[in-house]
């Protein structure tokens, strides 16, 4: 009895020695859930000893599931590679087979795993290999996704079939070729997988292999004879390749499949497919091989072509064959000026050599192409086969613009109407407007828009219904010529082609000035053909000029939804407040002109702020600091609220590089709609936009000059013994010289003939000539940021508003601080219907009024009671002018006055008058 | 995605002013008579697939203006088409006498394989007929034009026409005459016989045939 309590306390304290010493339990609980716990961490770390120990003797179950996924130990063996526990534990019963929750036998989880061990015991212990989880997944699937071949090379020794599907009806050999498994894809392919199967969508191994362009994949599916199959949509493995814009994978199906070519090519005409993805497919193919260069384009080009043709028919939809034909053309000429004969590359072609085809067909139009044809010998016009196809379409575009201007010619020949007279009338207008562009009545220019339209009113239905159509196919020429060129450059086809052409797009535009937008956006980037259609333009809403000035100015820039990217802090403009002028011109230097463009960011020193409202501020100040007296940059005009350059600027020796930093800062301004604090004299922005001045200019630096040169032009000069030349006294640091305004011009009497010649030399002498290095160096600056073109689109009134803004304009103060003469007063009726006509417009029409007969868009501060003319305070003044017919309101902007006819009604007021703003920059100078 | 077929044939149809081209086309493609028809301006498009000695044959059809002013735009349609339907009036043999006229341009315009059908329209006006079926069947001869009399307002013969052009397209095609890979031939190969593969094998001979193409 003694002895068997000793023996049991001997064994209690060996337990416990070995429990202290092992630092565990040496005994399993008697409950498999508590044991299991225990057992469970000593499997995962495969410390088979403690675990062989404490199962032996125990009653532990060891097939006893547990968790929340009721996985056996055995389970927990395979998933962690403890080799020995799971040799234990199938030497102990546990079963092989046995499905956790999802279904999973051990099996599946060492495959998962890649415990190549685990499944080596596993399979020896008979685990069925066959086995689906809940998805369907077998262990070869698992071992396929992960592609572990080595594994799978052993296992499909025992697979009883390698295609079993799962839920989806995915073999292991589609989830091998979507992830690029290239081993595992031969390794199933050799043990017999179906290389065709399709899944329950339709989809094969090698749609899944394109699906995520798995291009060695596909390759060797492909050599082992896969075959191209759609999935139950329609879908095919292309398709799927041009959706993820995976070139390689699409080459490797277009080598196997030649025919997929043609396919490829046909998918520029869906609208669905993303073009930038089908175009980096395109870029990639056309690079492989010379010949798979030239036959895309081709192709292409036929497709172009084709659709171009369709869009040309008038039953067909305009909106979606002209996108089609212009996504074509543009992918056309992307792929074209990356190869090998893109005159970009500095590649000669080996082609088709220097053929200059069809010079013969568009004859030069002798008068406009001086200039061209010298750029047509320096970079001679070289043609490429891959061109061809398409020279059809511009052959049936040359022959519509032909037939067109038939009709024109014929509609004007024989007018159906009995307005004979009206459409002579008109064509002697048009003949007026060629002979002097810039500067035919506003008048003329309204009746002449009416006659145009009744003189067509025949070919109307031809003209009307083709003109948006031909213009779509234009707009793909031009593209066409365009990228044959080196960049920036206009090709002289092209140019030849307009000349030809000039009065049916004329028409064109004419009468849908919306074309110029949608498709002539050739003109922006050729000035010698946007000089043409100037008068067309300039006739447009500001607004819309606006939309189609910033569109080009900020095309190829990156979307404004990137303006939130985080800012780089080298590139942020660190401002002292003290030195706002000379630090900002330092910083500016210092950056460079793209960075700018993207954006600017400014913060100033030893502040925290930063963001948009910092950047107002500084433009806000530097646009004052710009105009500060102290640097002696710009000088006030006579008015005092407008600056122009300093002709004496050079007293601050750095000056002309401060001219550039201005026109920098006001460049950047313009680019980025940023408002600026300055307003500049009217001759000012005619420099900014390269106009000529005119006499009138002079008033805002010298209104007494400035009125007699206006005396000198209203009156015979002949016998008033004026004894002018054609040169002026200067003073040189106090010595008077004498300086000829032309070669010679001492010796040339002024007359009454040559006079106007005469006020507008001294005109430029005063207003140009003496700050010409300002106004240059102001410009280079400029231009970095606005290409002249593009800024052409404005008259000088509208570029102080893009400048400076469209100020508020209290129509209440302003009518309270007018003043009426020559027979006005405010009980007139004419006087209160201007008042009406000018409550009842736009703000932009109101600003426009005010520019109209101040000069300025400028409302003094304290209102218009402080509007100031040339010699002091000058209020708004209206003065009556007996009424003619069509006869338009002028003004006189020195002293602020509106000569506003006595129109018979408040319609034909508001009428002349809206006529008068809108064409102001034609009408003003002649009135 | 984009359309099935074998072959697309690029088709003219010409001829004088009012023979009834348009209509012509319009019944083809949608089975109707067109009532209220005005001229046509330039050129109109108009396509269908259409089923030919086994093979899927997409027509594409230009339908071009007849009246003269628009001559010098339709005739830059001419180059490139593979078949073309040379139209006249039986009821008017002003439209007859023309016909020399518009097979000089086509023959000298388009490619000189371009397959055409000589269509007497309006076959449904017999009491006002011009021109009799055996004059124009001997000019046809003369000519060496396939000839058909049709209408277009009951359909009759409309059909036939186009297909009868596409058939022998597709024959001078077997036969080696006509090589669609040559730039100009107004034919391009569709990608058909690789989409059909997807079909269960053996469904038709005549897709077995086409997987010999590719």
């Amino acid at each position: 009895m003694m002895e068997r309590a000793m023996e049991q306390l001997n064994v209690q304290l060996s337990r416990l020695t070995r429990s202290l010493r092992r630092a565990r339990t040496v005994e399993l609980p008697e409950d498999n859930e508590t044991a299991v716990y225990t057992l469970m961490p000593m499997v995962m770390a495969d410390q088979h000893r403690s675990v062989s120990e404490l199962l032996l003797n125990s009653k532990f179950d060891v097939n006893y599931a547990f968790g929340r996924v009721k996985r056996s130990l055995l389970h927990i063996a395979a998933n962690c590679g403890s080799v020995e526990c799971l040799v234990l534990l199938l030497k102990r019963g546990a079963n092989p087979n046995y499905q956790d929750i999802s279904g999973c036998t051990p099996l599946h989880l060492a495959a998962r795993n890649g415990q190549k061990k685990c499944m080596g015991k596993l399979l020896e212990y008979n685990a069925d290999v066959n086995i689906c989880n809940n998805e369907g997944l077998t262990a070869i699937h698992w071992l396929a996704v992960n592609g572990r071949t080595e594994l799978l090379h052993d296992l499909v020794q025992h697979v009883s079939n390698v295609d079993v599907e799962d839920a989806m009806g995915q073999t292991a050999l589609h989830v091998a070729c979507q992830n690029g498994h290239k081993t595992t894809v031969l390794c199933l392919l050799d043990s017999g997988a179906d290389i065709n199967r399709p899944n329950i969508s339709g989809a094969t191994p090698l749609y899944f292999a394109c699906s995520h362009g798995q291009r060695d994949t596909a390759q060797i599916l492909l050599s082992r004879g896969a075959k191209y199959l759609a999935d139950k949509n329609g879908i095919t493995p292309l398709d799927l390749c041009v959706q993820g814009g995976y070139g390689e994978t699409c080459e490797i199906l277009i080598q196997h499949h030649s025919r997929l070519f043609q396919t490829l090519i046909q998918m520029t005409q869906n609208d669905e497919m993303k073009e930038n993805m089908l175009r980096q497919v395109l870029e990639h193919v056309s690079q492989q091989r010379d010949s798979h260069y030239q036959r895309i384009l081709t192709s292409l080009a036929e497709v172009a072509t084709t659709n171009g043709h369709k869009l040309l028919s008038l039953s067909s939809s305009y909106e979606a064959q002209m996108k089609s034909l212009l996504r074509i053309v543009r992918i056309f000429c992307h792929v074209f000026r990356l190869g090998p004969s893109s005159p970009n590359n500095g590649n000669d072609m080996g082609y088709n050599g220097n053929k200059t085809p069809r010079s013969q067909v568009f004859k030069m139009c002798a008068r406009q192409m001086a200039v061209e044809t010298v750029q047509k010998d320096e970079c001679p016009w070289t043609g490429s086969a891959v061109f061809d196809p398409m020279e059809l379409l511009w052959h049936s575009l040359d022959e519509w613009l032909v037939l067109i201007s038939t009709e024109l010619d014929r509609n004007r020949k024989n007018p159906s109407s009995p307005s004979s007279s009206s459409s002579e009338i008109a064509s002697l207008l048009l003949k007026q407007r060629e002979v002097d562009p810039s500067g035919s009545m506003p008048s003329l220019l309204d009746a002449q828009t009416a006659m145009e339209t009744e003189v067509y009113a025949d070919g109307e239905d031809v003209i009307s219904m083709t003109a948006s159509r031909l213009s779509a196919v234009i707009q793909a020429f031009y593209m066409c010529c365009s990228c044959q060129m080196p960049q920036g450059m206009t090709s002289p086809r092209f140019i030849e082609f307009v000349c030809k052409h000039d009065e049916v797009l004329k028409c064109f535009v004419t009468r849908n000035p919306k074309i110029i937008f949608n498709h002539f956006h050739f003109l922006l980037e050729c000035p010698e053909l946007m000089s043409r259609f100037m008068h067309i333009i300039k006739g447009q809403p500001f607004k819309d000029r606006c939309e189609w000035f910033y569109e080009h100015l900020l095309a190829g820039q990156p979307d404004s939804d990137m303006v939130h990217r985080p800012v780089n802090e080298n590139d942020i403009l660190l401002i002292h407040r003290d030195s706002i002028f000379r630090s900002s011109c330092e910083m500016v230097s210092k950056s460079t002109n793209e960075k700018l463009k993207q954006g600017i960011a400014v913060r100033f020193h030893g502040e925290e702020g930063m963001g948009q409202g910092v950047v107002r501020e500084w433009f806000d100040i530097l646009s004052n600091e710009i105009i500060n007296p102290d640097y002696a940059l710009f000088t006030q005009s006579a008015d005092g609220t407008t600056f122009q350059p300093n002709s004496n600027s050079s007293v601050n020796p750095d000056h002309l590089n401060y001219f550039l930093f201005a026109g920098q800062i006001l460049g950047l301004a313009l680019y980025h709609r940023q408002l600026v604090n300055i307003y500049f004299t009217r001759s000012f922005y005619k420099h900014i936009l390269g106009i000529p001045v005119n006499y009138q200019d002079v008033s805002s630096i010298d209104p007494e000059y400035a009125k007699n040169l206006q005396w000198i032009l209203d009156n015979d000069i002949s016998d008033l013994g004026l004894e002018l030349t054609f040169s002026v006294e200067t003073d040189v640091f106090g010595a008077m010289e004498e300086m000829p305004l032309k070669p010679g011009g001492t010796s040339i009497l002024v007359t009454q003939d040559n006079k106007a010649e005469y006020v507008q030399l001294v005109t430029e002498l005063r207003m140009t000539r003496a700050i010409q290095p300002q106004i240059n160096a102001f410009l280079q600056g400029f231009h970095t940021f606005i290409p002249p073109s593009l800024i052409q689109l404005f008259d000088e009134y509208e570029l102080e508003l893009l400048l400076s803004g469209m100020p508020e304009i209290d129509v209440q103060d302003w009518y309270r601080n007018t003043e009426y003469t020559s027979g006005y007063d405010p009980q007139e009726p004419v006087v209160q219907w201007f008042w009406e006509v000018v409550n009842s417009l736009t703000q932009e029409e109101r600003v426009l009024l005010l520019q109209f007969v101040t000069g300025s868009s400028r409302v003094p501060h304290g209102g218009f009671a402080y509007l100031m003319g040339g010699s002091g305070l000058q209020k708004f003044t209206v003065a009556a002018v007996p009424y003619t017919s069509n006869l338009l309101p002028t003004s006189s902007t020195c002293i602020n006055m509106l000569k506003l006819p006595e129109y018979p009604s408040q319609e034909v007021l508001r009428d002349r008058l809206l006529v008068a703003l809108h064409c102001g920059s034609y009408g003003y100078t002649m009135a | 995605m984009s359309e099935t077929y074998d072959f697309l044939f690029k088709f003219l149809v010409i001829g004088s002013a009012g023979t009834g081209k348009s209509c012509l086309l319009h019944q083809f493609i949608e089975n109707k008579f067109k009532q209220d028809s005005n001229h046509t301006i330039g050129v109109e498009f108009g396509s269908r697939v259409v089923n030919v000695g086994g093979k899927t044959v997409k027509l594409q059809i230009w339908d071009t203006a007849g009246q003269e002013r628009f001559r010098s735009v339709t005739r830059s349609y001419y180059r490139g088409a593979a078949g073309a339907l040379l139209v006249y009036d039986i009821t008017s043999r002003e439209t007859y006498n023309a016909l020399t006229n518009w097979l000089t341009d086509a023959r000298t315009l388009a490619s000189p394989n371009i397959v055409i059908i000589l269509c007497g329209n309006k076959k449904d006006l017999e009491a006002d007929r011009e021109v009799t079926f055996l004059e124009a069947s001997r000019f046809a001869q003369e000519n060496e034009l396939i000839f058909l009399e049709t209408s277009a307002l009951t359909g009759e013969n409309v059909e036939e026409g186009f297909l009868k052009c596409a058939r022998i397209i597709l024959n001078k095609i077997d036969s080696g005459e006509l090589d669609p890979e040559r730039m100009g031939s107004g034919i391009q190969y569709g990608d058909a016989s690789l989409r059909q593969l997807r079909q269960p094998r053996g469904t038709t001979t005549t897709q077995n045939k086409q997987q010999c193409n590719c």
